[in-house]
Order: structure tokens, then C-alpha cells, then sequence
């Protein structure tokens, strides 16, 4: 029983985790999309990199309500302490989630575009300026009372890490993003976003560098395990595969891949991801309540395993297939 | 003014405001999901253009609210963790895993598969376009399914119990299969179906009566018409057994519905009150008008009730619904537009059968098609209207006589939760606005039956892979800048 008490909370840690990771990688490429649009100055184009979401940026998103839905089943305290505490930075992504949604629509019937571009953009902006926030602050610690609450105040989010994550979580979507418009599009448009892409591979370093580097000075709590195997091996690696895949990355670029630059930058992701979640594990809210703390009944972990669970292959299968159907590069589409 | 330095008031008007206007957008994509799929069938069966047109014209309707829908729904899922952690933390293990499963089993079906049907016409065969279509209104009706399950067992708790404040599920399926469950999914499916419905008759009784497309209009009224004949008066019934949950289950609702003050004894007939003035303060009706003995007939189909009906005053105040007006009216506004729209369905199906509908005639019925129009967002107002006495009722408890509203708030500071209602508040008119403009938009322009229908005048490949410049650009005129 009690291997199980231990078991299913890490199940649950490890399914939200690939929940999360999709979002951010999936939803990642299409807020970053729409920050990039904020630098187009032509309606075509604009149009065009809307285009290339319409048929999934609704699919993209449903991966964070899914990940929300897991985190208040399996971890329901957690749930409600983080949300609690970060509403400031929830509800900036939520009214940005609000303006980006409908300006897929509105902006579409608009004859005057200009207001439903705005919300496109600064939608997309808030969003990711919202998420960024509230992972910085959740990496940087929340304060709670014995019984796992929110006792912290209405500001507690922004400090300069939150700052610093949430700029390199921009950076690093508008890389995704670009490197998404370098495969889905061509011509003068993929010319553009090879040269954003550079520019964001840069940014995306320098802040990937920052974090890897004050993460141990200022996380006490987690100096100790980072400092000692086995941890310690891992994140001696992890730093030098970062700047192997960066620096395949750029080559790509260089060489005018098309589908390259896109891999490389998942899988930079991918690597970000694993780093984060050994940092993060086994707390749900670092450094106060681990995810056997915050977890809710251990019957609840497996009906969901069940219910959710093994519904992930059949999810992860139609979300392919909707790629599929929908390859090749974005076209002015058929839409009346 | 002191509810707004009243967090939990707040809260409370926030997830209202946030709710009621959510509710409006899924409410016509779930009931119109399945008129689409019936559409396209008829479609793939007679090969008849019009079928084709018509799925076309209204998946506008469709994408246009899935858009807000997806919008305005994520704030209710964040609200939960936002401004109601105590409730999250004390149910988590029933109703956080159902609002997972609303996710896994319903949105992302939903969403996936709503990209093939709007823009998979020609990259997909009819087959698996036909199976994306039915796709999207299953995953949309799945999610009807789920959070009304998870409604009900707010309203009926059941299997399992508190223990140390936080709910142990003893059985799963039990909680699920809550005694209010079967009948609130089934009147919400039915709700969403027929409002659905109603807005399409009255859109194409629109173009009816002002002879635009009159044939093709005719087509999709009788569609819905053949579909409300059967609805509509089912709806009444599912209405019926509602309350009579709430007679079972929820008397304190049932006697905030009725305004019913004294307990009225089993075995005899009681009076039943048309209208009413509740008050509060005196603890009884300041006026009213009853129908003698009708009670009995309306809760039980005899004269005589079986069981008391419990009066609001056995509960003490805080024990029992508020806003006793409030339920009381949105109560009889529901049933009213239950009964007329079921009416409304019955003359029709009259006129259609006396061949008063056929397309040379059907624009000579100025008064019914007015009707249809005047008809087309009552649904809403019953779903609404429906929503207030539920969750009213409910009150003052979340989880039913278990946990209170009171104590499910978060703590935040005030100033917190009304900067976000504030916000709310003023997106949502902004957007309502928005909505309300570009859908008049899309009935003023209408449906375009020049589209090339997929698989008779289209020739070009299946899948496009010419690059886009070399590509005609058949967008509407004003896109295309």
C-alpha cells in the first residue's frame, strides 16, 4: 500500500508533466506566432499567420485546460493554493486567452482589422507574459500556512526571477513560433522568421543561461540535491546539451532548413523540461508541499488513470492526425 | 455597497457573471453539433447541394460561438482554483477528476476534430469529414454530460462523505450516477437542443419573410420543426421530474420556488400560486394569486399531495435559499417559454400539416414566421432563468448540505476579486457586442450558394500543395486586400 501511497502521486507528477509539456510546446509555437504578428505591418501577412492556427490553436489550448483539470483531480490542494496565489498573473493570461480567441473569428468577419490584430497580438502577449510569471513564481517559492494555504500577499509573484522567467518563456515562444512560420510558410514570410528565429535563439540563451545559473545560488532548498549525485551528473550534462542543440539549431538556420530549426527547438524544450521537473520533484509547490502531500485520494489517482489516463494515446493519435491532414504550407484558405 | 468589500459576495458575482454569459456560447455549439451532423447526412444521402450550402451557412453560426465559447469557458476551470481554492481542496477527488475528465474525454475531441470539419472540406473524403462533424457534437455533448454530472453531485451528493472537511469518494460510480444526474444531463442535452433549434427556425424565418431564399430556408425549418415536434414536449416533462428531484432531494429549493412560506400536510390538495410578491422579512407572501388544489396535480398528477411539502420556515434563514423572489420568477419565466415554445412547435407542425408550408405558401404565414423570429433567443432566456433557480436554490450550501458557500471561498483581498469582476464585466460587453454585430453580420450577408460543392465541381486536387502565390484567392472580396 504503501509503494502505491508513493507510486501514483509520481504517475500523476509525470502525466501532468507530458500534459504541460505539450501545452507549452504546442501552445508555445502558437502565442508565439501571435507576438510575432505584432511585427507585421501587412494585412496579408497577418492574415497568413493566422492561417497557419486556425485549425489548432483551439486543440493547442485545451492541452493547459487538461492540465488544469488533472492538477485539480490529482492534486486538488495544490491546485487551489497555486491559483490563489497567482491571481494577478492567472487572469492576465486568462483576458489574454479571452482577446486571442475571439480575434480568430472577429478579425475574420472585421472589415476594420485593426483592433482584432491588436488583440491577436497583445492577447498573445499577455497570455505568455501571464504563464511566465506564474511558473517564475512558482519556481521561486510560494508561502503557505502548515495546512498547505495561500498565506502570501497580492504581489508575491512579482519578484525579478518571476521577471526573468517570464521574459526567457517569451523569448523561447517566439523562437518556437518562428521557427513554426519557417516550416509552415515560404517565401518572403519564411525569410522573415529565419531572421527572428536567430534573434530569438539568442535571447532564449542568454535567459536560459541567467536561470541555470542563479537557480542554484538562490534556491536553497534545492542547492543540496543539484550539489550532489545523482543530480549532480545530470545537471552537468544538461548545460552542455543545451548549447549542442542551440548551436544545432543555428546551423540549421543557417543552412535554410525547414523542418530542422522546428525539431531542434522542441527538443531544447524537451531538455528545459527535464531540468525543471528534477528541480521541481517531489514538491508540487517547491518548497513547501511535496505531490504526496498536495495528492487527493489514492482511489481518486487510479480511477483518473483509468479515465484519463488511458485516453492520452487515443488524444495524442487525432491531434497527429489533424497535423497530418493539414500539412504542407499555409495556404490563404478556403474559408467562407 | 458593504458586499463589495465582501469577498465571497464577489466571488460569488464573478463565477455568476463569468457562468451566464459562458453558458450562452456552448449552449447553441452543443445543440447545433448535432443539427449539423443531421445536415451533413442528408447531405451525403441525397447529394443535394442545398444540404452542402446549409452546412456551410451554419457552421459560421458554429465557429463564431465555439470562439467565445473557448474564450469565456477557461475562466470558469481557473475560477475554481482562483477564487474557490477551499471548495477545490475539499472536493478535489470527485469533482476535480470529472472537470479532468470534461477535458480529456470532451474538449479535446472536440477541438481536434473542429479544425477537419471547418477547413478539412477538401482535404478530407466525405467519409471522414462526415465522422469529424459527428466527432465535434459528441465531444461537445460529452462536456454537457460531465460538468452536469459534476453539477448534480453538488446538488445530490452522493457516494462518499466528508471526512476532516475534504470529500472521500467510496464509490465512484455512485457519485456519478447522483440521483439528480440522469434527469439534469438529460434537461440540460434536451435545453441545448431545442434552443439550438429554435435559433435556427427563427434565423430562417428571417429570411422567410423577407422572401430571401425562401425555398432554401423552408428546408431548415423543417428540419427543426420535425425535431421540436418531439422535443419540445419531452422538454416540459424532463422540466417535471426536475422538480420533482427538488421536491425529494432539495425542499428548501422547492419551497423558494413555489414561495411556499407554511408546510403544506400530506393527504390533502394544496393551493398553488400563479404570481406572488415574496418577502423576507415577514416570512410570507405580500400578495398573491392561487389556483386552489392545483399543487397536487402539478407535483404528483393527483389531487391529493402524498407528502408535505416543507414551508421555507422550517429552515432557519441561514439555512435556506435567499433570494426567494428571484427563484421564484426566473422559475415561472422558464416553464412560460417551456410551454410556449412546445406551442409554438405544435401550431407549426398544424400549418405544415394542412400544407400551409410548402415553398410557394410558407412566405404567406407572416404571423407564424414573426413568431419564430420573436422565438429565436427566448431558449436562452429559459436556460438562464433555469440556471438562477438551480443554483439559487442550491444555496446557501455548494456542496448540498455539506459544505457552505461561505466557507468555500478563497481567502483574497477583496479589491482582488472586484478588479477581476470589474474586468469581466467589461470584456464580456465588449464582446457580447462584438458578437451580437458580426452574427447580424453573417444573417444580413447569408448563406453563399456559389461555394463549389466538394466532389461535383471541384477540380482541384484533394490536397493542395501549390504554393500560395500561384493559388486563386477565393476568399470573400473584403479579405482579400
Amino acid at each position: 500500500m504503501d509503494t502505491l501511497k508513493y507510486f501514483l502521486p509520481q504517475c500523476w507528477f509525470a502525466i501532468l508533466g507530458l500534459f504541460l509539456f505539450l501545452y507549452v510546446m504546442l501552445d508555445g509555437f502558437d502565442l508565439g506566432v501571435g507576438i510575432l504578428s505584432l511585427t507585421s505591418d501587412d494585412e496579408e501577412r497577418r492574415g497568413l499567420l493566422m492561417t497557419s492556427l486556425s485549425n489548432i490553436w483551439d486543440a493547442n489550448e485545451t492541452w493547459l485546460v487538461l492540465m488544469a483539470g488533472g492538477l485539480f483531480g490529482a492534486f486538488p490542494r495544490a491546485y487551489g493554493t497555486i491559483l490563489n496565489a497567482l491571481y494577478i498573473p492567472i487572469f492576465l493570461m486568462i483576458f489574454g486567452f479571452i482577446f486571442r480567441a475571439v480575434a480568430f473569428e472577429f478579425r475574420d468577419q472585421a472589415n476594420r482589422k485593426f483592433f482584432w490584430n491588436i488583440a491577436f497580438g497583445a492577447g498573445s502577449f499577455a497570455a505568455a507574459l501571464g504563464q511566465g510569471f506564474a511558473l517564475g513564481a512558482v519556481l521561486s517559492g510560494i508561502r503557505v500556512d502548515e495546512a498547505g494555504y495561500f498565506i502570501g500577499g497580492t504581489w508575491d509573484w512579482l519578484t525579478w526571477k518571476s521577471v526573468l522567467v517570464a521574459l526567457t518563456l517569451i523569448q523561447g515562444y517566439v523562437l518556437i513560433g518562428s521557427t513554426y512560420l519557417v516550416w509552415k510558410t515560404e517565401g518572403e514570410l519564411q525569410e522573415t522568421h529565419y531572421r527572428t528565429a536567430k534573434i530569438a535563439a539568442w535571447t532564449t540563451l542568454i535567459g536560459a543561461i541567467f536561470i541555470t545559473i542563479t537557480t542554484p545560488i538562490f534556491y536553497e532548498s534545492a542547492r543540496d540535491r543539484l550539489f550532489n549525485p545523482p543530480l549532480l551528473y545530470v545537471f552537468a550534462t544538461i548545460p552542455f546539451l543545451g548549447i549542442l542543440l542551440i548551436s544545432q539549431l543555428l546551423t540549421s538556420l543557417q543552412r535554410k532548413e525547414e523542418r530542422a530549426p522546428f525539431i531542434w527547438t522542441i527538443l531544447i524544450f524537451v531538455l528545459t523540461f527535464i531540468g525543471l521537473a528534477l528541480v521541481v520533484f517531489p514538491y508540487i509547490i517547491p518548497t513547501e508541499i511535496t505531490i504526496y502531500e498536495a495528492s487527493a485520494d489514492p482511489s481518486s489517482l487510479v480511477i483518473m488513470i483509468i479515465f484519463i489516463g488511458a485516453l492520452i494515446p487515443v488524444m495524442l493519435f487525432y491531434n497527429l492526425y489533424q497535423y497530418v491532414v493539414f500539412r504542407g504550407k499555409v495556404t490563404p484558405q478556403n474559408y467562407e | 455597497m458593504n458586499f463589495l468589500s465582501d469577498t465571497v459576495v464577489l466571488s460569488r458575482m464573478q463565477f455568476a457573471l463569468t457562468a451566464m454569459f459562458h453558458i450562452i456560447f456552448p449552449v447553441l455549439t452543443t445543440g447545433m453539433g448535432i443539427y449539423l451532423v443531421v445536415i451533413e447526412a442528408l447531405w451525403l444521402k441525397t447529394r443535394k447541394s442545398d444540404y452542402y450550402h446549409h452546412a456551410r451557412f451554419w457552421s459560421k453560426f458554429y465557429v463564431l460561438n465555439f470562439g467565445v465559447g473557448v474564450a469565456t469557458g477557461i475562466p470558469m476551470e481557473f475560477q475554481f482554483g482562483t477564487n474557490w481554492a477551499p471548495f477545490s481542496d475539499a472536493v478535489g477527488n470527485f469533482f476535480g477528476s470529472v472537470i479532468g475528465f470534461e477535458a480529456s474525454w470532451a474538449f479535446m475531441l472536440e477541438a481536434a476534430f473542429l479544425g477537419i470539419m471547418l477547413f478539412g472540406w477538401e482535404r478530407v473524403n466525405p467519409a471522414i469529414h462526415f465522422l469529424s462533424t459527428v466527432l465535434v457534437a459528441v465531444g461537445a455533448n460529452l462536456s454537457t454530460v460531465w460538468i452536469i454530472t459534476a453539477n448534480s453531485w453538488m446538488v445530490t451528493p452522493a457516494g462518499g462523505e466528508l471526512v476532516d472537511g475534504k470529500f472521500m469518494v467510496s464509490d465512484y460510480f455512485r457519485a456519478i450516477a447522483n440521483p439528480s444526474a440522469l434527469v439534469s444531463v438529460t434537461h440540460m442535452f434536451v435545453a441545448t437542443l431545442e434552443t439550438s433549434l429554435f435559433v435556427i427556425g427563427g434565423i430562417s424565418a428571417w429570411y422567410i419573410l423577407r422572401q430571401r431564399n425562401t425555398e432554401f430556408f423552408a428546408k431548415s425549418l423543417k428540419v427543426v420543426l420535425a425535431t421540436l415536434i418531439a422535443i419540445a414536449p419531452f422538454q416540459i416533462y424532463m422540466g417535471h421530474l426536475s422538480a420533482e428531484i427538488a421536491y425529494r432531494y432539495q425542499p428548501a429549493k422547492l419551497a423558494a420556488m413555489e414561495a411556499q412560506w407554511e408546510t403544506l400536510p400530506a393527504g390533502k390538495p394544496a393551493d398553488w400560486t400563479l404570481l406572488a410578491i415574496p418577502n423576507n422579512r415577514t416570512e410570507k407572501n405580500d400578495w398573491e394569486l392561487s389556483i386552489p388544489g392545483a399543487l397536487g396535480y402539478i407535483l404528483e398528477f393527483k389531487p391529493n399531495l402524498s407528502e408535505p411539502v416543507l414551508g421555507l420556515k422550517e429552515w432557519t434563514p441561514n439555512n435556506r435559499p435567499r433570494l426567494v423572489g428571484l427563484i421564484y420568477y426566473s422559475f415561472r419565466i422558464m416553464i412560460g417559454i417551456g410551454f410556449f415554445l412546445a406551442a409554438m412547435a405544435a401550431i407549426s407542425a398544424l400549418q405544415w400539416m394542412r400544407g400551409k408550408l410548402k415553398n410557394d405558401n410558407i412566405a404567406q404565414q407572416k404571423w407564424l414566421m414573426r413568431a419564430w423570429v420573436f422565438s429565436a433567443p427566448l431558449g436562452y432566456i429559459a436556460v438562464e432563468t433555469g440556471w438562477i433557480v438551480r443554483c439559487n436554490g442550491r444555496q446557501p450550501w455548494t456542496l448540498y448540505d455539506r459544505i457552505r458557500t461561505s466557507d468555500s471561498a478563497s481567502h483574497i483581498p477583496a479589491t482582488n476579486v472586484l478588479t477581476s469582476l470589474i474586468c469581466f464585466a467589461t470584456v464580456y460587453a465588449l464582446l457580447g457586442v462584438a458578437y451580437l454585430y458580426f452574427g447580424s453580420r453573417i444573417v444580413r450577408k447569408g448563406p453563399n450558394l456559389e461555394l463549389p460543392v466538394p466532389g461535383v465541381d471541384l477540380d482541384r486536387p484533394a490536397i493542395d500543395t501549390t504554393p500560395a502565390e500561384f493559388q486563386p484567392d477565393d476568399r470573400p472580396v473584403e479579405a482579400q486586400q
